[in-house]
């Protein structure tokens, strides 16, 4: 029966291992493992033969490549363990670049430093327990708004929406949201004002909306006067002057993910002229 | 039925396939918008829908809660109408409860729950039509669903069953060849590193023979595995042009 078993182990194992450079833009998929551009030398035909001698052959230049989202360091490789598009970002000053996969998402798993809609849900004390869509409820301290201070406190009750940033979001700890940045201003965060609508998408149309150059918005704006909030949680507040105006932007957002650009121009043509 | 061949002197099956082929297989990836993610397949006339939600609060009591890792919900359903007899109880009888506990092991195998403790991560799945080999279709239909919902994975976890009649070991059987009686097997197979989630038989089944059956099950595990990267791959190249990349 050892016999077999060891047949069989080889017969199961079947590794492809691929160099990260060669998959860039492509299509990955969880199970693949793939090889940093510093391994690929290593591993290159002819062996030992062909490598330069070094005189000290314990210490190699090391580049430093960050993991981003959606890869796992597996010994000295790369886990892929979402299915997406395989991207890399050159680096400003030294080190490797990150590398990280482009992958479809609605659910949100908090992040520090992200700017997030949430609703309160609870006031407990001293916090708010915010509500942002992750696996566990945020906490937000009243002191954490701009001019508050233990005897003036924020107006701030159960069912608003605030826009704020994490400033503690690991897989260990409940996350933690502030309203105002490092040098204690508001910057546009705080309690979301009356009215307007809230709604859900997915997380890669938002950062498509955020992105530098985003159509979308410019031609959104040349349509109606309007306030518009997203954050990365897949939430998007939007207010216009009259409710129609509000739903119909709503609408265009949430079916912006599913149309190609002909399809968008059209609608937004049609909408200029009535 | 007395009298009805598994094999014929051939090599043919009852519905015309060899002894190691696979039905056909079509699956959907993303076919609920309420869900996070969800998936639907085809394995010949068996149909499996699975929906995933999460990774989410624990709901129901937080003592549920595990410190490092995430909470793996499996929930089987087989519809009333799925069999050729009327169904009186869709879930909690006692096969759909082991089902589900089956299929949370595989899952937990499977998804790196370590990168989410103290939450919940919810798979549903539901047979529409059994005609052997469910619990395969609903493990491919869950994987597809968990990567649809973006949920880390180490691996796809791909599922077969496989049986042995006349020296031969069959893959992929269907509901006659299950109910004649013979041993069967099922395999759970995570492919890239060819490690086994889950092993089950409840038969009797000579040793000798138990390798050829394991081959011809992870044989096909292994060709499920490649009909799947194929709709994963194309599910992606969809929605990322649709995004305007």
């Amino acid at each position: 029966m050892a016999e077999a078993a060891g047949v069989a182990a080889e017969f199961f194992a079947s590794n492809r291992a691929r160099a990260a450079r060669a998959v860039l833009d492509q299509v990955v998929l969880p199970g693949e493992e793939l090889l940093l551009p510093e391994q690929e030398d290593g591993e290159g035909p002819g062996g030992a033969g062909e490598r330069p001698l070094r005189l000290n052959a314990g210490a190699r230049s090391r580049v430093r490549v960050v993991c981003g989202p959606g890869l796992r360091r597996c010994g000295d490789r790369l886990l892929v363990t979402k299915c997406g598009r395989l991207r890399h970002k050159e680096p400003g000053g030294g080190g490797g670049g990150v590398y990280w996969v482009d992958s479809q998402q609605k659910r949100y798993v908090p992040v520090k430093g992200d700017h997030v809609i949430g609703i309160v849900t609870a006031k407990s004390g001293d916090i708010f327990k915010v509500d942002v869509g992750g696996s566990e409820p945020a906490s937000l301290s009243y002191l954490a708004f701009e001019g508050a201070t233990k005897r003036n406190r924020p107006n701030v009750q159960v069912g608003d929406l605030i826009y704020g940033q994490f400033v503690v979001a690991n897989k260990d700890m409940e996350p933690e949201m502030v309203c105002i940045d490092s040098c204690g201003r508001a910057n546009g965060m705080g309690v979301i004002g009356q009215d307007g609508l809230l709604f859900k998408v997915t997380l890669g149309l938002i950062r498509k909306l955020l992105a530098p150059d985003c159509e979308i918005l410019q031609e959104v704006g040349k349509l109606y006067p309007l306030e518009i909030v997203f954050g990365m949680n897949g939430r998007i507040w939007v207010k216009a002057k009259t409710i129609q105006q509000t739903l119909i932007l709503a609408n265009i957002l949430e079916a912006c993910e599913h149309m190609t650009a002909d399809q968008r121009k059209q609608i937004f043509s049609r909408l200029a002229e009535s | 039925m007395a009298g009805l061949e598994l094999l014929s002197d051939q090599g043919y099956r009852v519905d015309g396939r060899r002894a190691g082929e696979l039905r056909k297989i079509q699956a959907r990836m993303g076919v609920f918008a309420q869900a996070d993610g969800s998936a639907y397949i085809e394995q010949g006339n068996t149909k499996a829908l699975a929906v995933v939600y999460g990774p989410h609060e624990i709901r129901g009591s937080r003592a549920r809660a595990l410190p490092d890792r995430a909470l793996v919900n499996c929930q089987y359903s087989s519809a009333t109408f799925s069999t050729g007899e009327r169904k009186r109880r869709p879930h909690g009888d006692r096969k759909s409860c082991e089902m589900g506990l089956q299929l949370r092991q595989t899952f937990e195998a499977a998804i790196l729950t370590q990168l989410h403790p103290r939450s919940q991560i919810d798979i549903y799945v539901q047979v529409l039509q059994a005609d052997g080999g469910t619990y395969a279709a609903c493990v491919n239909a869950a994987t597809l669903a968990v990567l649809d919902a973006g949920i880390p994975m180490r691996d796809f976890v791909c599922a077969c069953s496989a049986g042995f009649v006349d020296g031969t070991a069959l893959a992929d059987l269907s509901h006659v060849e299950e109910a004649a009686g013979g041993p069967q097997l099922a395999l759970a197979l995570l492919p890239a590193s060819g490690q086994i989630a889950l092993l089950e038989m409840d038969a009797r089944l000579h040793e000798d023979h138990l390798e050829q059956v394991l081959e011809a099950a992870a044989r096909a595990a292994r060709d499920v595995h490649t009909l799947l990267d194929r709709v994963v791959r194309q599910h992606v190249k969809e929605a990322s042009i649709l995004l305007g990349d």
